[in-house]
C-alpha cells in the first residue's frame, strides 16, 4: 500500500500524457479514488526497504508508520474534490493540468512516506518542477515572474538543505540514509556541528512552511495561479515544511534543535500574527486567503517549536485539517470566480439571498479556518496553542492574537461576499459544484468531532522526538551514581 | 629504465581502439567512390558496435578475474575504470553519429570522411583513457584532437566554423606544448614515463627534484585543464562550441570532456598525492573558477548553443569536484557522472539540431518560445534534459550530483563542496529559463518543422538513458564498484 499511494497517481499522470480528451477527466478522477482508497488502508500497511544507490548509502525506504499515514490520507481526500474541479475549469491543455496535479500528489505522497533521507529529499525536490508548471503555464497575467520568485526561493532553500543532508551521513558515521540509522548516529554529533546542520535544514524548511521572512513568494503563488483554485490546493497541499521539521529535523538533531528551535518560535509566533493582520488589510480574495493559510503554518510552526508532545501533536494535526479547510476556501474562492470573473472584494457583495447554499458551505468552511471548535482546525490549533503555553507564555499570547485577527478577517470576508447591497442575481450550487463540497464537509466534520484516532497516531511519531529530547534532559544514568559515590 | 619483453602486446586488449582505427580508414578508402554520406555512417555504427562488443569482452573479463588487463607493459590499461569509460565514450560517439546523420544532409555538408574523422577522434579518446603511461596519453590525445580540430571546422560556408577550428587547432596545439614540456620535465625529475615508475620515484626517500617535477606537474596540469576546459584555459569553449556544427559540438562536449577527465582522474590519483600539496590546492582554485565563470557566464547568454557551451563549462567544474577526490569514491562519482552528462548533453545538443536553421543559426531563445505546444515531444524530451542538468531529482544529473558532492565532502572539500550547491542555484536558473520560454510563452513565429528519424532515436534513447538512470542509480554504479582498478602497478 506504501508504494501504491505513489505509484497510482504517477502512472496515472504518466497515461494522462498519452490519453486521448475524452477519458482524461475520468481517469484523473479514478486515479484519485484508487488512491484514497489505499490510503485508508495505509495504517498498518508493510513498509519497503531496498537498497538504491549502494555505495553511497541511499536506501529506498518507506514506511507508513505515525503521522504518515494520516496526512496521506488527508491529501488523498483534499485531492478528490481539487481533481473534480479543475477537470471541470480548465479548459486549455486540461490533460496535462490534471497530470501536474497528480504528480504533485504522487510526490507529496512520496515527502510523507519517505524514510530515507536522500529518497525524501529526491521526493522534496522533484514535486517542485510540477507546481513550477502549474503556476507557469496556467497561471494568470503575471505568472511568469511569480513562478521564478517561486522557484528561486525553493531551489535556493532546498540546495542549501542538500548541503547538510549530504554531510549529515559522513559526519555521523551513520550506517545509512535510514531514519534509523541516522537516529541512531546523529543525535550524538557535536553541539556546533548539530547547529549548523539544523540551520542548513531550516533553509530548505522554512521557504516551504513557510515563515516570516521567507513567505514571499507565497501571496504571488496564490494570486497568479489558475483561477479555479486547484493548483492553489496542490500549492496548498505541498507547504510541507513543519512536516520536514516535525520528521527529520526535531529528531536527528535534538541539541541543534534546543538552540534554533526557540528563534524559529518566536519567527512562527510573528509570521502567525503578521498574516493574519496583513489578512484582514485584502481585497483580493485569493491574496486574503493566501495570508490566512500563511498564518495558518505559522501557528503549525509555534506548535512544532515548542518541542512540547502536545504542541508536535497539534501541529501535525492542523497541517492534516488546514489542506481541507484552506483548500476548500481555495476551491470556493474558483466558484466565486467563475460566477463573477473577479477575485477582488469590490466585485461581490449580498450573494446570500441568490444563492444561499454556496454562502452555507463558505461559512462553514471559514468558521473551520477560524479553529471554531467541532470542526476540523481546532484541535490541532488548541493543541499547537497549547504546547507553546508550556513553552514561553508571551509567544503563545503572540500567536494566539492571530486567531482573533482570523476571526476578523474571516467574518469580514464572508460579510463583504454575502451580505450587504446585492450586486447582481448570483447562480447557486449546482450538482458537480455540490458534489466537489461533500468531500471537503465530509473531511471538516470527521477530523473535528473525531480527532482521537488520527492523534493517536500522530502521538506514537511525536513520542520519538521528545525521547530524544527527555534523553538530552537527563544527564546519562552512569552519571547519578558517580556524583553519589563522590558525595558520600 | 627498463623495457618489458617487447612482444607485451595483448591484441584483445587494443581491440576497440584498433577496430576503430580499421573502421575509419576503412571509411575513408571507401568514401573515395561513395560520396554519399549513409553507407559510411552505417559503418562508422557498426564499427563502434564492434568495439563496444569487444570492450563489453574485456569488462566481464575483468570483472571475472578480478585482475586489470593491460598491454605494452602497463602502457594501456583496460582496467575497470578504462573500460567503463570507454564505454561512455562509445556510447557519445553513437549518439552524435546519430545526430549528425540528417543534420549534415540538411546542412549541405555531407561528405563522407566526416563519420572517419569522428571514429578516428574516438579511438584517441580510448587511448586517452587506457593511458598508463604520459606517452600514450599524449598519443591519445593528439589523435583525438586533430580529428576534432577538422571536424569543429565542418560548416566550411560559416566564418565563424573557420574560427572555431582555427582557434582551437592554435590554442590547442600550445596546451599540448605545455603538457610534453611538462612531460618532459617529470621525466627529467623521475626519469620514467609510467604513472607507476613516476610515482615510485616521487615517493622515494631520496627523491631530489622536487621542484622540478611540481614545475612539470603544473604544467600538465595546464595541458589537461585545457582539454576539460576549466577555468581560466575555459577561454577557447565558448567560441569553439558555437562555432562548430551543431552535432561535432555535441561530441567535444562530451567525448572530449571524457577522455580528458578519465586522464585527470588517474593522474590525480597516482602521481599528484607524490607532489606539493600547493599542485591540489591550485587544482582546488581552478574548480572553484570554473563553477563560478561556467555558471555565471551561462546566465547572462541568449542564445541556447552558447548557453549550453558554458554550461559544459560549468559542468566540467563539478567533474573536477570529483577529481579531486580522485581514489575510489571520486573516480567512481565522475564516472557515473560522465555517463550521465554523455546522455543528457547529446540529449539537449540533439534537440537543439531541430529548432535551428540548416546553417545553426537562429538558437535564440525566442526560438523556443511556445515549443511546449507547437512540438510537444520535443519540449517534453528537452524539458528533461535541462532539468537532469540542472540536477533536478529524479534524474540522472541529480544523482551524478549528489555523488560528486558527497565525494568531495568525503575527501575534506567541504567548502567547494558549498560553493558548487550554491552556483547549482544559479545553473537551475539558466536551465529553467529555457523552459519557461518552451512552456510559459506563445510561439513568436512559425519554425520550419524540421524532423529526423536518427535524431529522434538519439534523443529517445538520451531522454530514457536519463530518466532510468535517475531512477534506477543503483545499476551504474554497482558495475562501476566491482572490478580490479589496475593503478599502474601501484
Amino acid at each position: 500500500m506504501t508504494l501504491v499511494v505513489i505509484l497510482v497517481p504517477l502512472a496515472a499522470a504518466l497515461l494522462l500524457m498519452m490519453a486521448t480528451t475524452g477519458v482524461q477527466r475520468a481517469l484523473a478522477l479514478f486515479a484519485t479514488l484508487v488512491t484514497f482508497v489505499s490510503a485508508l488502508f495505509l495504517v498498518g500497511a508493510p513498509g519497503i526497504s531496498v537498497p538504491w544507490i549502494p555505495g553511497f548509502g541511499a536506501t529506498f525506504t518507506l514506511g507508513a508508520e505515525g503521522a504518515s499515514a494520516v496526512l496521506v490520507l488527508v491529501a488523498a481526500l483534499t485531492m478528490i474534490p481539487t481533481i473534480l474541479y479543475a477537470g471541470r475549469r480548465v479548459e486549455q491543455r486540461t490533460g496535462g493540468f490534471l497530470a501536474l496535479l497528480l504528480f504533485v500528489q504522487a510526490g507529496l505522497n512520496g515527502i510523507f512516506l519517505a524514510k530515507d533521507l536522500v529518497l525524501f529529499y529526491l521526493f522534496w525536490e522533484a514535486t517542485l518542477i510540477p507546481s513550477v508548471l502549474l503556476l507557469g503555464i496556467w497561471g494568470q497575467e503575471k505568472r511568469r515572474q511569480a513562478a521564478l520568485k517561486y522557484l528561486i526561493y525553493a531551489v535556493a532553500g532546498s540546495f542549501l538543505m542538500l548541503i547538510a543532508i549530504l554531510a549529515i551521513k559522513p559526519l555521523s558515521a551513520a550506517a545509512s540514509y535510514r531514519f534509523s540509522d541516522l537516529l541512531a548516529a546523529t543525535p550524538s554529533l557535536p553541539l556546533g556541528t548539530q547547529v549548523w546542520l539544523f540551520v542548513g535544514f531550516t533553509l530548505g524548511f522554512a521557504v516551504k512552511q513557510p515563515l516570516w521572512p521567507l513567505h514571499s513568494w507565497l501571496p504571488d503563488f496564490h494570486q497568479q495561479n489558475h483561477p479555479s483554485g486547484a493548483a492553489d490546493v496542490a500549492g496548498t497541499l505541498y507547504k510541507v515544511g513543519g512536516w520536514g521539521f516535525f520528521a527529520w529535523a526535531f529528531p536527528l538533531l535534538p541539541a541543534g534543535a534546543e538552540v534554533v528551535a526557540p528563534v524559529l518560535l518566536l519567527l512562527a509566533a510573528f509570521t502567525a500574527l503578521y498574516a493574519a493582520m496583513i489578512a484582514t488589510a485584502q481585497t483580493n480574495i485569493k491574496r486574503l486567503l493566501a495570508f490566512a493559510s500563511l498564518s495558518h503554518m505559522g501557528i503549525v510552526g509555534v506548535g512544532v517549536f515548542a518541542m512540547q508532545l502536545t504542541g508536535l501533536n497539534g501541529a501535525m494535526y492542523l497541517l492534516a485539517a488546514q489542506m481541507l479547510s484552506t483548500g476548500g476556501l481555495f476551491l470556493l474562492s474558483g466558484m466565486l470566480h467563475e460566477r463573477r470573473g473577479s477575485f477582488e472584494l469590490d466585485a461581490y457583495g449580498g450573494l446570500a439571498r441568490t444563492a444561499p447554499a454556496l454562502a452555507a458551505v463558505t461559512l462553514l468552511v471559514l468558521l473551520t479556518s477560524i479553529g471554531v471548535p467541532g470542526l476540523a482546525n481546532f484541535p490541532g490549533e488548541f493543541l499547537s496553542l497549547l504546547g507553546a503555553f508550556q513553552s514561553s507564555v508571551w509567544l503563545a499570547v503572540l500567536a494566539t492574537l492571530a486567531v482573533v485577527a482570523a476571526g476578523v478577517y474571516g467574518v469580514n470576508l464572508f460579510q463583504r461576499l454575502y451580505q450587504g447591497k446585492e450586486t447582481r442575481e448570483t447562480r447557486d450550487l449546482d450538482e458537480i459544484e455540490l458534489l466537489v463540497l461533500l468531500p471537503i464537509l465530509a473531511g471538516i466534520l470527521w477530523l473535528g468531532l473525531a480527532p482521537a484516532p488520527q492523534l493517536g497516531r500522530i502521538e506514537a511519531q511525536s513520542k520519538v522526538i521528545t525521547e530524544q529530547l527527555d534523553a538530552r534532559a537527563q544527564p546519562p544514568a552512569i552519571l547519578p551514581g558517580i556524583m553519589s559515590a563522590r558525595g558520600e | 629504465m627498463n623495457f618489458p619483453a617487447a612482444l607485451d602486446i595483448d591484441w584483445v586488449v587494443l581491440a576497440p581502439p584498433l577496430v576503430l582505427l580499421v573502421t575509419a580508414a576503412l571509411g575513408i578508402l571507401f568514401s573515395l567512390y561513395q560520396r554519399d554520406g549513409r553507407p559510411t555512417a552505417y559503418l562508422a555504427l557498426l564499427g563502434l558496435a564492434t568495439a563496444g562488443i569487444f570492450n563489453l569482452h574485456l569488462f566481464l573479463q575483468n570483472r571475472l578475474t578480478g585482475e586489470g588487463l593491460q598491454s605494452f607493459g602497463l602502457s594501456y590499461l583496460a582496467d575497470q575504470p578504462a573500460t567503463a569509460l570507454t564505454f561512455v565514450i562509445l556510447l557519445g560517439t553513437a549518439l552524435a553519429i546519430l545526430v549528425s546523420f540528417d543534420y549534415l544532409e540538411r546542412a549541405g555538408l555531407d561528405y563522407p570522411e566526416y563519420y572517419p574523422l569522428m571514429l578516428l577522434s574516438a579511438c584517441g579518446a580510448i587511448i586517452m583513457v587506457a593511458a598508463g603511461d604520459l606517452i600514450t596519453l599524449v598519443l591519445g590525445l593528439e589523435i583525438m584532437s586533430l580529428a576534432v580540430y577538422v571536424l569543429s571546422a565542418w560548416r566550411q560556408s560559416a566564418h565563424e566554423s573557420a574560427e572555431a577550428g582555427m582557434k582551437y587547432f592554435l590554442l590547442g596545439a600550445f596546451a599540448s606544448a605545455f603538457l610534453l614540456y611538462g612531460i618532459a620535465l617529470m621525466y627529467g625529475a623521475t626519469g620514467g614515463f609510467r604513472y607507476g615508475e613516476v610515482a615510485a620515484a616521487l615517493f622515494s626517500e631520496d627523491f631530489g627534484q622536487p621542484l622540478l617535477a611540481t614545475l612539470a606537474g603544473m604544467m600538465i596540469l595546464g595541458g589537461l585543464g585545457f582539454k576539460a576546459a576549466l577555468a581560466p584555459f575555459h577561454q577557447w569553449a565558448p567560441d569553439v562550441y558555437t562555432g562548430a556544427p551543431t552535432p561535432v559540438t555535441a561530441y567535444m562536449s562530451v567525448v572530449v570532456k571524457t577522455a580528458a577527465f578519465a586522464a585527470l582522474l588517474r593522474i590525480f590519483a597516482v602521481i599528484f598525492p607524490g607532489l606539493s600539496p600547493v599542485l591540489i590546492q591550485a587544482f582546488a582554485v581552478l574548480v572553484a573558477l570554473t563553477l563560478i565563470v561556467g555558471n555565471f557566464a551561462a546566465l547572462l547568454q541568449r542564445g541556447v548553443k552558447r548557453l549550453l557551451a558554458y554550461s559544459a563549462v560549468a559542468h566540467a567544474g563539478y567533474l573536477g569536484l570529483a577529481v579531486l577526490a580522485a581514489g575510489a569514491a571520486g573516480t567512481r562519482a565522475a564516472s557515473w557522472y560522465l555517463l550521465a552528462y554523455t546522455l543528457m548533453n547529446v540529449g539537449a545538443f540533439a534537440v537543439l539540431t531541430l529548432i535551428t536553421d540548416r546553417n545553426d543559426y537562429g538558437d535564440d531563445l525566442d526560438r523556443f518560445a511556445g515549443l511546449g505546444r507547437s512540438r510537444p515531444g520535443l519540449a517534453a524530451t528537452m524539458t528533461v534534459f535541462l532539468l537532469s542538468l540542472a540536477g533536478i531529482p529524479p534524474l540522472a544529473g541529480f544523482t551524478g550530483k549528489i555523488l560528486v558532492f558527497q565525494a568531495a565532502i568525503e575527501a575534506g572539500y567541504l567548502r567547494l563542496a558549498v560553493l558548487g550547491i550554491i552556483t547549482s542555484v544559479v545553473a537551475v536558473l539558466y536551465y529553467f529559463r529555457v523552459i519557461t520560454y518552451m512552456y510559459f510563452r506563445e510561439p513568436e513565429y512559425d519554425l520550419p518543422p524540421t524532423r529526423s528519424r536518427a535524431t529522434g532515436l538519439a534523443i529517445l534513447l538520451a531522454a530514457a538513458g536519463t530518466v532510468l538512470m535517475g531512477i534506477f542509480p543503483g545499476w551504474w554504479y554497482g558495475l562501476l564498484s566491482v572490478g580490479q582498478r589496475l593503478v599502474a602497478g601501484l
